[in-house]
């Protein structure tokens, strides 16, 4: 492999010998392994990552984690444990006909995955598999990572790059209606010395195509185990995707995330992302409106518990005229958890007549909780209706005597108001068993929750 | 049932006082009509009764069924058996409709000892309550009042009344935002929960709603106090001469 000698910058930090012995130790064991070009790939990112480093909180869009802590460690590429079809059940989402495919750390569980019978113009494959068998239209679609703002490569689209191992291949072809929901499942049992799993996810929708996705990352063992998913959205002409998205980590896992969205013309998106566990999770999007008369809805909520850290970096590029943008995340942190959200509209020159509108409302359950929001707007069109709040704060005081006046108790009106500021979001999902897993865990984890499982 | 004597009340952190020597008799079965001007201090009174925090008390005695008022948490005084119906109902998105109103129901019986009621039954009742205040059942699984127009947020408001039946009804200007028919069906609603056991306090700005909720009694207030009380036909007199006509002053 290729060394490149260059002193990392203050804003990364050198990446611990481990990554490399590792990637020495694992060459020629990764899927694909011996093709020429995917060797040349992977030794290509490793060496970008290497040189890059590790991104500091001195680097704007990692300000609010310290990530080197917990990913800049010696790990192992975590093994496949046994999960039984029973105790992961409880977790599938899209109805009786869904397709489904099931990762455990990352490993393809084809035992427990159904994508058959699958119509005409639709490809659903795990990404291990096309590794072997198509690696030249993997390294096509996946490209060269490309950077995603003037602080350089993506460490860690380099570093999944390095050690891919599987994940999901979804095509839909040109015209093409999906009408049952592909469920992701990534289940992640944790292991008692330091694991980590690269998982990628290719979406790649042809015009006018349309599809529902579901993206479920559970926790099934406390443990450690870094997640360190890269996923690629090409959404073509007035395709349409809806994009359910969500997470249930266990203590003591951590879960780094991006997502890369195209929309080209006309093309919608409705995603809706809930955070509910994990040590650390970091979910970062990158989304470019291509077209024109683009729509694209990003919806999120996340509750941190005890001391879990949860940030989330969002950058929506409107490229074009007459596309509509729209952010609308809430975040509670309780105990000493910490959140973040960061959220950037970019408007460009040519953009005019944009409609761009980001909202992100917080509440803060504990003296000792953080939340840091920062909404920002970067616009060099003049015709555009842009706009973005930020709040902070606690229960409405007015909703709290209302709830009482009914004969609801402080406890009780406080636990359903709680409840409901986050539920807000989790009716936007478009599947509704996500929406009821989500509930279960958000009464889970409101205080007095015990009171409202009633209404589940 | 409620006796009021002397109340005086500010606004919490304001020296100013709002309600100035307020006294009212309020039996069961009775319906009192209080009117005022703007600032007249009704609506203070409203949230003063139901136990809304941000006004002192600083003078008088509020009694409810022989019990002190003013040492009851709002959640003891909805056992009790007040109901405040608000001018400006609040939303709660994420929450349904018809769970809040469930557990509503059951947080009073739990209060009051009495057994909850089960998810069939309450359906049940619902259903036909609503219907009969003219609530279309999607509203029941909306969220609470979350995106309702101001007639159906007050609809809303009456619903929740009629399935939480309470002793002592306080209807805070329930007939402002209302056209003539929801005006007309929010009345038949709460002229069926009149009872010879339940006393209503219906707070208005105009006669209009006293033609379809015909009071016992009618108070005029300005400035903090009652200035005037009467018959239902104290509201037609009002009708004719203005506040300024009947008080004989600029109110």
């Amino acid at each position: 492999m290729t060394a490149i000698a260059r002193k990392p910058s203050p804003r990364h930090t050198p990446p611990v010998p481990a990554f490399t012995d590792l990637f020495q130790a694992t060459s020629g064991q990764l899927p694909g392994s011996g093709t020429a070009m995917l060797d040349e790939w992977r030794q290509r990112h490793f060496a970008r990552f290497n040189a890059t480093g590790v991104p500091t909180q001195r680097v704007e869009h990692w300000k609010y984690t310290n990530i080197a802590k917990v990913a800049n460690v010696a790990m192992g590429l975590a093994s496949r444990p046994d999960v039984k079809l029973e105790d992961v059940q409880r977790y599938f989402a899209g109805g009786p006909l869904a397709r489904r495919l099931i990762f455990i750390n990352g490993h393809l569980a084809n035992e427990l995955s159904h994508v058959g019978g699958l119509p005409d113009g639709v490809v659903i494959k795990s990404l291990d598999a096309m590794l072997r068998e198509a690696p030249d239209r993997v390294l096509a679609a996946l490209g060269d990572d490309r950077a995603i703002d003037a602080s350089g490569p993506h460490s860690f689209a380099d570093l999944n790059a390095a050690f891919l191992q599987s994940g999901a291949w979804i095509e839909v072809a040109d015209g093409v209606t999906l009408e049952r929901p592909i469920q992701l499942l990534f289940l992640t049992a944790g292991e008692a010395s330091a694991v980590m799993t690269h998982p990628r996810i290719v979406v790649h929708l042809g015009d006018g195509a349309r599809a529902h996705l579901i993206e479920s990352h559970v926790g099934v063992r406390d443990g450690h185990c870094l997640t360190n998913l890269v996923a690629d959205y090409a959404i073509g002409a007035e395709a349409r995707l809806a994009h359910d998205r969500l997470q249930l980590g266990a203590a003591g896992t951590t879960f780094v995330g991006l997502n890369r969205i195209a929309i080209g013309e006309k093309g919608e998106l409705k995603q809706t992302v809930a955070t509910l566990g994990g040590d650390l999770v970091r979910n970062e999007t990158d989304m470019h409106l291509n077209g024109s008369f683009i729509e694209a809805q990003l919806n999120g909520v996340y509750m941190p518990v005890a001391a879990e850290h949860v940030d989330n970096v969002i950058r929506v590029h409107h490229e074009k005229p007459d596309c509509h943008s729209d952010q609308f995340y809430k975040g509670l942190a309780l105990d000493k958890a910490k959140a973040a959200f960061a959220g950037k509209i970019f408007v460009y020159q040519d953009a005019q007549r944009t409609n761009a509108f980001q909202q992100n409302s917080n509440m803060l359950l504990s003296d000792d909780a953080e939340i840091d929001s920062k909404p920002e707007l970067e616009i060099y069109a003049d015709d555009v209706k842009c706009s973005h709040g930020a709040t902070c704060g606690e229960l409405d005081p007015t909703a709290l005597f209302y709830l009482r006046s009914r004969g609801l108790s402080k406890a009780e009106a406080e636990s359903l108001l709680t409840y409901a500021f986050a539920a807000e979001v989790l009716e936007r999902f478009t599947d509704p068993a996500v929406m009821k897993l989500a509930q279960e865990r958000l009464v889970a984890r409101t205080p007095g929750g015990a009171n409202l499982t009633d209404m589940l | 049932m409620l006796t009021i004597k002397n109340l005086a009340v500010s606004i919490e952190g304001e020296d100013k006082p709002v309600i100035k020597g307020f006294s009212l008799e309020v039996k069961p079965g009775e319906v009192h009509a209080i009117m005022g001007p703007n600032g007249s201090g009704k609506s203070t009174l409203s949230y003063v009764l139901a136990g809304r925090d941000g006004y002192e008390v600083t003078g008088g005695s509020i009694t409810f069924e022989g019990e002190d008022l003013m040492e009851m948490e709002p959640e003891e005084r909805a056992a009790a058996g007040i109901f405040l119906a608000m001018q400006y109902p609040v939303e709660i998105p994420g929450v349904a409709n018809s769970y809040f109103l469930r557990q509503a129901l059951n947080a009073l019986k739990k209060a009051r000892g009495e057994p909850e009621v089960s998810a069939a039954d309450f359906m049940k009742k619902l259903k036909a309550k609503a219907e009969a205040i003219g609530i279309r059942p999607e509203f029941l699984k909306r969220d609470v009042n979350a995106g309702f127009s101001g007639g159906e947020k007050k609809r809303n408001e009456i619903l929740q009344l009629a399935m939480l039946e309470p002793k002592l009804c306080i209807l805070d200007e329930t007939d402002s935002g209302l056209d003539i028919d929801a005006l007309r069906t929010v009345s038949d609603g709460v002229n069926a929960l009149r009872s010879p056991d339940r006393a209503m306090i219906v707070i208005t700005h105009y006669q209009r709603l006293l033609d379809y909720i015909v009071p016992d009694h009618v108070h005029v207030m300005a400035d903090g106090v009652i200035r005037k009380s009467g018959g239902k036909e104290l509201a037609l007199e009002l009708e004719e001469q203005g506040y300024e006509g009947l008080l004989g002053e600029a109110a």
